[in-house]
C-alpha cells in the first residue's frame, strides 16, 4: 500500500505557504529588461531568447497562484517501475536518430507500453486516495 | 528492483551522485592523460585526433555529466528537508530525469569505442567542425545525442526542485525564511529553465545538420549556433557554481556559529546575479566579430557588483562570529579565496581588448578552472564534508579529510596557476603540443595534476572507509545545525521528518537554541534574583 | 614568464599598445583586490578563531556597509567599463588611411596571406609556415576568413587575435613597431628565430 505523507507537528496537516510566484516574477521582469535592452543595442533577433526564461517562469507563477497547493496529504508511491522503462525507451529512441528508423522504432514502442503501463500506476493510485 | 525504481528523493539524489562521481572519474583519467601528454614538448603519447577527443570528452564529462548533475543532485537531496516537505514534488519525473541522464552519459562515452571515436569538437561543438564534413562518424552523433539526454534528465530534476519550493514548503517557511543553500538553488532552477531547453534543440538542430543537411548553412549559419550553444553555455556554468555558493555558505555560517550575514542582501544579488547571467552569452564570442561586444562588455562586468555582494556577505559572516576548522569550514574557505582568483580573471576577459589577447589560450583555460575546479569543486569538497553525515548517517574520517584538502589545495595551485602565464605567453588550448620554450610550466602544470589526483583518491579512500568502519552520526553531528534538516535523524526517514520545529527565520534551529539559551539565562536569573532576595529577607 | 608584468611604451600606436594600457589596469586593480580580500580572510580567521568564553556576535546585517560596498563596485565597474569601450571602439574600427591590405585565408591546416596591392601572395602550412611581411609605421589593414572550419589568427606579441569564419570576412587594422631591419620594411619573423616562424605559420587553430 502506498504511504501517506508524514505529518507535520502534531496536528492536522494544513498547506504550507500559498505564496512563492514573487521572485519567479521578478527574475522574469528582469530577462524581459535585458532583452529589451539588447533589442535597442541593435541585437533583435538573440535578443529574443530572453523569453525563454521570461515566458516560463511568468506561466508558472500564474499557474501557481490560481491553483495553489491545497496543503492535502498527498499519495508518495514508493517505486515505479514503468518510469524507467520509459526512461530507457526514450534514450533508445533518441539513438535511433543515428542508427536507425529500426532503433527508433523499438524506441517508441517501448515507450508507449511504458507510458500505459504509468498511466495505469498514476490512474490507481489516485483511486485509492479518492477511495 | 525497488532500488533502481525507488521515488525517493534521496535515493535519485544518491544514483545522481554516484552517476555523477563516475563521470567525474572517468574524465579525470582523460585530463591525466591530457597532462601526460603535455609534460613535454612533442607527441609521445596520443596522435592529435586522439587529443582532439581527450578534451572534448574531457570538457563534456565534466560539463554535462559531472558537475551539473551533481549541483543538481544537491539540492534534489537537500532542498525537501531544507524546507520542511516530506518528499520532492513530482518524485516520478526527478527519476525519470535521472535515468535519462545516465543514458546520455553512457551514450557520449560509447563514441570510444567506434570507429572514428568519441566526439571531437570540443564540448562546445561549433559548426562547421561539428557537421558531418567536419566531423563525420558515428561517435560525433552519440555525443549529440547524449549531451541532449544528459541535459534533458538535468532539466527535468531542476523542474521537480523548482516545484517543491514553489509548493511543499512547510507551514511557517516563507520565501524569505528558506535557508541560504535552498535560495541558491531555486536562482539556479530559473537558470535551467531558461537556458537548457534551448540546448536541446541546438543539438536536435545540430543532428539534423549532420544528417540532413541545410540547418546551419554559410557564416551566419555557424554563427547563429554559437548564439544558441552560449546561451545555454554561460548559464550552465553558474549552475554549476550556485548550489556550491550555497553549500558554502551554510557550512560557513555553521562552523562560525552565527546566522548567515546579509540574508536579503543575498536573495537581491542571486536574483541580479542569475538573470545578469542570461545576458552575457556574447562574450565567448567577442572575437567572432559578429556580436555587439559593448553590451555583453558592460552585462559581464557588472556581474562584478552581485559577486562583490555575495563575497562580503560570506566575509561577514565570519566576522564577529567563533569560527571552527572543521573539514567542511577548510574546504568553504578555499572556496572563497580561490575561486575569487577564478572570478577576478573572469572580470578581465569580460574586457574585449583583453579578451582578444587571452581568448582561447591557456590564460582561459585557468580561468575557468579556478572557477570550477578551485571554486565550486571545493565547494561540491564541503558541502559533501558537511552533509555526508546527515545523509549516511556516518562521520567521515576528519584527519584524512583535512590532509586530502592541503592536497588539493597543493596540487589546484600547482596545476592552474602556470596556465595564466602559458596563455599570457602565447600558447594556445586545445593543442597536444606546443614551443618548446614553454616545457617547463607545462611540466609544473602536469605534477600538478598528479598531486590533484592523489587528492581525488584520499577523498574516495575516506568514503569508503568511513562507510564500512562507522562512526555514528546523531541528528545535528556538527552540533550547531542552523537548519532544517539537522532537526530530522541521520540519515532521515523516507517521508523525511516525523516533527517539525517552529519556523522562524532562514536558521530555525539557531533561533531555538538562543530562545532556549536565553531562557535558561532567564531562568538563572530569576533565580539568583531570588536567592538574593531571600538572603536579604533573612538579613531584614 | 614575467612578460604579463613588463611595461611596454611603444611609439606606434598598435594593438600591443592598447591592450597594455588596459591590462595594466585591470592587472593591478584585480592583485590589489585579491591581495586586500585575502589579508582581510586572514585577519578574520585569526581574531575570530573560537575561544572559551566568547560568544558570537548576532549581527546579521548592515544596511549602510551593503550600500557602501555596492557605491564602491559600481563606481569600479563603472570605470573599467569607461576605460574598455574606449580602447574597444578604437581596436574594432576597420578604417585606416593609407592602409597596406593584406588578405589571409585560414585553411586545415595553413594560411595563404596575399598582397592585393602588388598581386604576391604567400602560402605555408604546417610544415612549411609561412612567413609574410608587414611595413613598420604603416597601418596594415588584414581581411581575414576561412575556407573551411573557423579557425583564429592571433599574433601574440601584437596582443590581438581575431576569428576566421568561412563565408565572413573580419576586418581590422594593425600597427607594427620598428625591428631594425631591411630599410622601409620589416620581416616579422626572420630564418633567425624559428619559433617565430612557427608561431606565425599555423598560428592557431580554432574549432
Amino acid at each position: 500500500m502506498a504511504a501517506k505523507v508524514g505529518s507535520t507537528g502534531g496536528g492536522a496537516v494544513t498547506g504550507g505557504p500559498k505564496g512563492g510566484g514573487g521572485p519567479l516574477l521578478a527574475w522574469a521582469c528582469l530577462q524581459l529588461a535585458l532583452g529589451t535592452m539588447l533589442a535597442l543595442w541593435g541585437e533583435q533577433v538573440p535578443a529574443l531568447l530572453f523569453l525563454c526564461g521570461a515566458i516560463p517562469l511568468l506561466l508558472l507563477s500564474a499557474w501557481n497562484r490560481v491553483r495553489p497547493p491545497t496543503g492535502n496529504p498527498r499519495l508518495l508511491a514508493r517505486v515505479s517501475v514503468p518510469v524507467v522503462v520509459l526512461a530507457l525507451a526514450t534514450a533508445t529512441a533518441a539513438l535511433g536518430a543515428t542508427a536507425g528508423l529500426w532503433l527508433f522504432l523499438i524506441g517508441a514502442e517501448l515507450g508507449v507500453f511504458a507510458l500505459v503501463w504509468l498511466i495505469r500506476e498514476i490512474v490507481a493510485e489516485r483511486r485509492t486516495v479518492g477511495g | 528492483m525497488a532500488g533502481l525504481a525507488s521515488l525517493d528523493h534521496k535515493a535519485t539524489a544518491a544514483k545522481v551522485a554516484i552517476a555523477a562521481t563516475f563521470f567525474f572519474l572517468l574524465s579525470g583519467l582523460l585530463a591525466l592523460t591530457m597532462r601526460a601528454e603535455l609534460a613535454q614538448p612533442g607527441l609521445q603519447l596520443v596522435s592529435t585526433h586522439t587529443y582532439d577527443e581527450l578534451f572534448t570528452m574531457h570538457g563534456s564529462g565534466m560539463i554535462y555529466l559531472f558537475l551539473t548533475p551533481a549541483a543538481l543532485g544537491l539540492g534534489l537531496y537537500l532542498v525537501p528537508l531544507q524546507i520542511g516537505a516530506s518528499q520532492i514534488a513530482g518524485p516520478r519525473l526527478a527519476l525519470y530525469g535521472f535515468w535519462v541522464y545516465l543514458c546520455g552519459g553512457l551514450a557520449m562515452y560509447s563514441g570510444f569505442l567506434t570507429n572514428n571515436g568519441a566526439g571531437d569538437a570540443a564540448w562546445t561543438g561549433t559548426i562547421p567542425l561539428s557537421n558531418s564534413s567536419g566531423t563525420p562518424g558515428v561517435g560525433m552523433d552519440l555525443w549529440v545525442i547524449g549531451v541532449a539526454l544528459a541535459t534533458l534528465g538535468s532539466l527535468l530534476i531542476a523542474i521537480t526542485i523548482l516545484l517543491t519550493i514553489l509548493r511543499l514548503r512547510a507551514p511557517g517557511m516563507t520565501m524569505l525564511r528558506m535557508p541560504v543553500f535552498s535560495w541558491t538553488m531555486l536562482a539556479t532552477t530559473f537558470m535551467v529553465v531558461a537556458s537548457f531547453p534551448v540546448l536541446i534543440v541546438a543539438m536536435g538542430l545540430l543532428l539534423a545538420e549532420r544528417h540532413l543537411g541545410g540547418v546551419f548553412t554559410g557564416a551566419t549559419g555557424s554563427i547563429a549556433y554559437q548564439h544558441l550553444f552560449w546561451f545555454y553555455g554561460h548559464p550552465v556554468v553558474y549552475v554549476m557554481f550556485f548550489p556550491f555558493v550555497g553549500a558554502v555558505g551554510e557550512s560557513i555560517a555553521t562552523f562560525s556559529r552565527k546566522r548567515f550575514f546579509g540574508y536579503r542582501a543575498l536573495v537581491l544579488s542571486l536574483l541580479l546575479f542569475t538573470s545578469l547571467s542570461m545576458a552575457v552569452w556574447g562574450h565567448h564570442m567577442f572575437i567572432t566579430g559578429a556580436v555587439k561586444n559593448q553590451y555583453y562588455s558592460l552585462t559581464s562586468t557588472l556581474l562584478a557588483l552581485p559577486a562583490g555582494i555575495e563575497y562580503l556577505d560570506l566575509i561577514g559572516t565570519m566576522v564577529g562570529g567563533s569560527l571552527v576548522f572543521r573539514a567542511p569550514m577548510l574546504f568553504a574557505l578555499g572556496f572563497v579565496l580561490q575561486f575569487l582568483i577564478g572570478g577576478l580573471t573572469g572580470i578581465v576577459v569580460a574586457s574585449p581588448p583583453l579578451d582578444y589577447h587571452v581568448n582561447g589560450s591557456y590564460f582561459i583555460v585557468a580561468h575557468f578552472h579556478y572557477t570550477l575546479f578551485a571554486g565550486s569543486l571545493f565547494g561540491l569538497m564541503a558541502g559533501l564534508h558537511f552533509w555526508f553525515p546527515k545523509m549516511t548517517g556516518a562521520m567521515l574520517r576528519e584527519r584524512l579529510a583535512k590532509a586530502s584538502f592541503w592536497v588539493l589545495v597543493a596540487g589546484a595551485n600547482l596545476t592552474f596557476f602556470p596556465m595564466f602565464f602559458l596563455g599570457y605567453d602565447g600558447m594556445p588550448r586545445r593543442v597536444a603540443d606546443y614551443e618548446p620554450r614553454l616545457g617547463d610550466l607545462n611540466l609544473l602544470s602536469s605534477i600538478g595534476a598528479g598531486v590533484i589526483a592523489i587528492g581525488v583518491v584520499m577523498v574516495l579512500v575516506n568514503i569508503v572507509v568511513s562507510l564500512r568502519r562507522r562512526e555514528p552520526a546523531g541528528n545535528d553531528p556538527w552540533g550547531e545545525g542552523q537548519t532544517l534538516e539537522w532537526w530530522t535523524t541521520s540519515p532521515p526517514p523516507a517521508t523525511n521528518f516525523t516533527s517539525l520545529p517552529e519556523i522562524t527565520s532562514y536558521a530555525p534551529l539557531l533561533d531555538l537554541r538562543q530562545a532556549a539559551a536565553a531562557e535558561s539565562a532567564s531562568d538563572l536569573s530569576r533565580h539568583i534574583w531570588r536567592q538574593r532576595s531571600e538572603a536579604r529577607g533573612v538579613e531584614r | 614568464m614575467l612578460a604579463a608584468f613588463r611595461g611596454y611604451s611603444p611609439d606606434v600606436a598598435s594593438t600591443r599598445s592598447d591592450f597594455s594600457s588596459v591590462w595594466s589596469l585591470y592587472l593591478w586593480l584585480g592583485v590589489g583586490i585579491a591581495v586586500f580580500i585575502f589579508a582581510f580572510v586572514g585577519f578574520a580567521l585569526v581574531r575570530y578563531r573560537a575561544r572559551p568564553g566568547r560568544s558570537p556576535s548576532q549581527r546579521d546585517e548592515h544596511n549602510t556597509l551593503e550600500i557602501g560596498v555596492a557605491l564602491l563596485l559600481v563606481a569600479i565597474i563603472a570605470l573599467l567599463v569607461f576605460v574598455t569601450f574606449r580602447t574597444e571602439a578604437k581596436e574594432d574600427d576597420p578604417t585606416a588611411a593609407d592602409a597596406v591590405k593584406i588578405h589571409v585565408v585560414a585553411f586545415q591546416w595553413g594560411w595563404r596571406f596575399s598582397y592585393p596591392g602588388q598581386g604576391v601572395s604567400v602560402v605555408g602550412n604546417s610544415n612549411h609556415p609561412p612567413n609574410f611581411a608587414v611595413p613598420v609605421g604603416r597601418p596594415v589593414d588584414f581581411s581575414l576568413t576561412s575556407s573551411d572550419v573557423i579557425h583564429a589568427m592571433w599574433i601574440p606579441e601584437q596582443r590581438f587575435k581575431k576569428d576566421a569564419i568561412p563565408g565572413k570576412t573580419n576586418r581590422f587594422v594593425m600597427e607594427f613597431d620598428a625591428g631594425g631591419h631591411e630599410a622601409g620594411q620589416r620581416i616579422l619573423r626572420t630564418a633567425a628565430h624559428p619559433d617565430g616562424l612557427r608561431r606565425l605559420g599555423p598560428l592557431r587553430r580554432e574549432l
